[in-house]
């Protein structure tokens, strides 16, 4: 339990459909530890996204517990979820989800601003994680004028801009080409390594399976397997 | 934080953010123009009133009363000694009302006849073009509307008939040697304005008055026998009753105003929020709390409400200063007194702080209400369906 970031027991989780309800997470047991970089991979519908919205505190399981980061979600208030995620985690999406009318850095530099940073702390920091994602000549772009690839290297900036101990990242490669995944997953590794944030994809792209230390395969809402894999040697 | 992150949402939007707050300003403006209109009417009749009938008061024939002509048969006398006092120090002018009928052009016309002292200056008539007609039986002066309805003009002659003090009918011939131009209606329709000594010469009612208009600043005087005292207050109830019973007009003119400024905002309130579900979505993800981003949608639209108030100033301010100053042609005459109250061809409105104050708060409140609204529906909304752009407003 020391190094555990997640700890999920008996989860379940059913939506309402119509009048009856459609069950999208069944029997899930995990255990993640600090500095994990893990993929949550499976076919479309298989749960990735519910399992990742609820260790983010986004959803709230209908039966089982999800502790993160030591905290109980059940025994958290919409409020004390927010600060959690404000201050532990950080979130990339499939489609980048930056702010459209803000510029690079100030999308990087946002949750600086909900976390009350300073303003020479926040400038030292979001120029630290635009160069880290490799974007400095693009601070003043707004994402309008970003490349699919540059959009989500902006996303991973603003994910780890305030060093949070986890980062979620649901499909973070889904629109992007070879070149640009393999780019974005690299920076992520580094970042991992770096600092020892821990890492969860929900992803069904084989180009990233490289990437992954563990792998949780899902299928119609079920762990169907769970390998941890050695990339001491290959690097990675 | 909020208003940082709210500043610069708004500035981000650009066009949308301009059009948004154009639209609201249009509003505001329209506003104030509009409530300024109506007290401009008000303050118009008011002052027209007073500048060309009132004066700063009148002292009345106890039998005198403007709305019964029945009582203008009795309600002359000498005039009592302190007020021909004023009289005679030019601080008041005397005024002698009977009925009357004219016949111009063959046709019969019942008419108000009143006798004024053709060199008083009190009231703003011209009543010195009734001076130096002797060689007119009676010199008669009538207002625009007057001469239109009886289709006279200057120099033409009419038979005029009355009803002298000791009740025998008498006519003689009138010529018009005036026709002037007033914005109070009730000199002008079914008047007819006879040099004073004339009329008391014509009614048998030697130094006799019905009322005694006097300048302003004048106080009551002691010896005026039973002459009842009739202040600006008193002489302009009428009006006042008039504007009292277009209050509600103005108050709906107002409503409605407000709520097409109100509606814009909300408008622009739903459609910024359903636009921006994924928005509110990441805000959330990113530990936003509910309350934090509802605080934030109702600092953008109170924001967008601020800015609006810049606007209406710098884009519209130039407009209402020039209508303040110029007056906005109303293209209609109402000169015939078809409104009941004295309106000005030319339109002045009159921006008081009152009005300028109380619009500011009202439409604040309105503004953060409306912000708010469809704002509160965001601590409502679930972050996985935001985060997929999946909102109902």
């Amino acid at each position: 339990m020391e190094n555990s970031v997640v700890s999920i027991t008996n989860l379940l989780k059913r939506f309402p459909v119509g009048g009856d309800f459609f069950t999208a997470l069944k029997q899930i047991n995990l255990k993640l530890q600090k500095g994990e970089f893990t993929g949550l991979v499976g076919p479309s519908g298989s749960g990735k996204t519910t399992l990742l919205n609820i260790i983010g505190g986004l959803d709230s399981p209908s039966e089982g517990t999800v502790t993160v980061l030591k905290k109980s979600l059940a025994d958290t208030s919409h409020n004390e979820r927010a600060e959690l995620r404000r201050k532990n985690m950080g979130f990339i999406f499939q489609s980048y989800n930056l702010l459209p009318v803000y510029t690079v850095f100030e999308n990087v530099e946002l949750p600086l601003i909900l976390n009350k940073v300073d303003p020479q702390e926040r400038d030292k920091k979001v120029t630290q994680a635009i160069e880290w994602v490799g974007l400095s000549d693009k601070t003043k772009s707004r994402p309008a004028m970003l490349s699919g690839g540059e959009c989500q290297r902006t996303a991973i900036a603003r994910a780890i801009v305030h060093e949070p101990t986890l980062v979620l990242a649901d499909e973070p490669t889904a629109n992007l080409d070879a070149e640009n995944s393999h780019h974005i997953m690299n920076i992520m590794v580094k970042l991992n390594k770096e600092l020892s944030t821990s890492f969860i994809f929900a992803t069904h792209d084989e180009k990233i399976m490289d990437y992954l230390r563990r792998i949780i395969h899902l299928d119609d809402g079920q762990i169907i397997n769970d390998e941890l894999i050695d990339r001491s040697k290959s690097g990675g | 934080m909020l208003f940082k992150i709210a500043i610069k949402n708004l500035l981000g939007a650009k066009l949308r953010t301009w059009l948004n707050v154009f639209v609201t300003a249009l509003s505001f403006f329209m506003i104030i123009l509009f409530s300024a209109m109506y007290d401009g009417m008000r303050e118009h009749a008011k002052q027209v009133t007073i500048d060309t009938e009132i004066g700063g008061g009148a002292y009345w024939h106890p039998e005198y009363d403007p709305m019964d002509p029945m009582t203008f048969e009795d309600a002359h006398s000498i005039i009592p000694r302190d007020l021909k006092l004023l009289v005679d120090q030019n601080k008041a002018f005397p005024v002698l009302v009977s009925q009357a009928s004219i016949y111009p052009n063959g046709r019969i016309m019942p008419v108000i006849m009143k006798g004024i002292t053709p060199e008083q200056n009190i009231v703003n008539m011209p009543t010195q073009m009734l001076v130096g007609h002797e060689e007119v039986t009676i010199p008669v002066l009538i207002g625009r509307g007057m001469a239109k309805d009886a289709n006279l003009d200057v120099g033409d002659a009419f038979t005029i008939r009355w009803l002298d003090a000791d009740r025998t009918y008498d006519a003689d011939e009138g010529i018009v040697v005036h026709i002037m131009d007033t914005e109070n209606f009730k000199l002008d329709m079914g008047h007819i304005w006879v040099p004073l000594k004339k009329a008391q010469m014509m009614l048998a009612m030697e130094k006799e008055a019905t009322y005694v208009t006097y300048a302003e600043g004048l106080s009551v005087v002691k010896n005026k026998h039973d002459w009842i005292p009739r202040d600006v207050k008193y002489l302009i109830r009428d009006m006042e009753a008039l504007i009292e019973a277009d209050e509600p007009n103005a108050a709906i003119m107002y409503i409605i105003l407000l709520c097409f400024a109100a509606m814009g905002i909300f408008n622009a309130q739903v459609l910024s929020i359903f636009r921006r579900g994924r928005e509110i979505g990441t805000l959330m993800a990113l530990g936003m709390t509910r309350t934090r981003v509802v605080g934030l949608f109702t600092l953008e639209g109170g924001l967008n409400a601020f800015l609006a108030a810049i606007m209406t100033v710098i884009l519209f301010g130039p407009l209402l200063w020039y209508f303040g100053n110029n007056g906005i042609w109303l293209g209609v005459d109402y000169s015939d007194g078809a409104m009941g109250i004295i309106v000005e061809k030319y339109l002045i409105p009159v921006y008081s702080v009152g009005l300028v104050v109380t619009t500011t708060i009202i439409v604040s409140i309105i503004v953060l209400i409306v912000s708010y609204l469809p704002s509160r529906r965001i601590a409502r909304m679930k972050p996985t369906d935001a985060l997929r752009g999946k909102v109902t407003v």
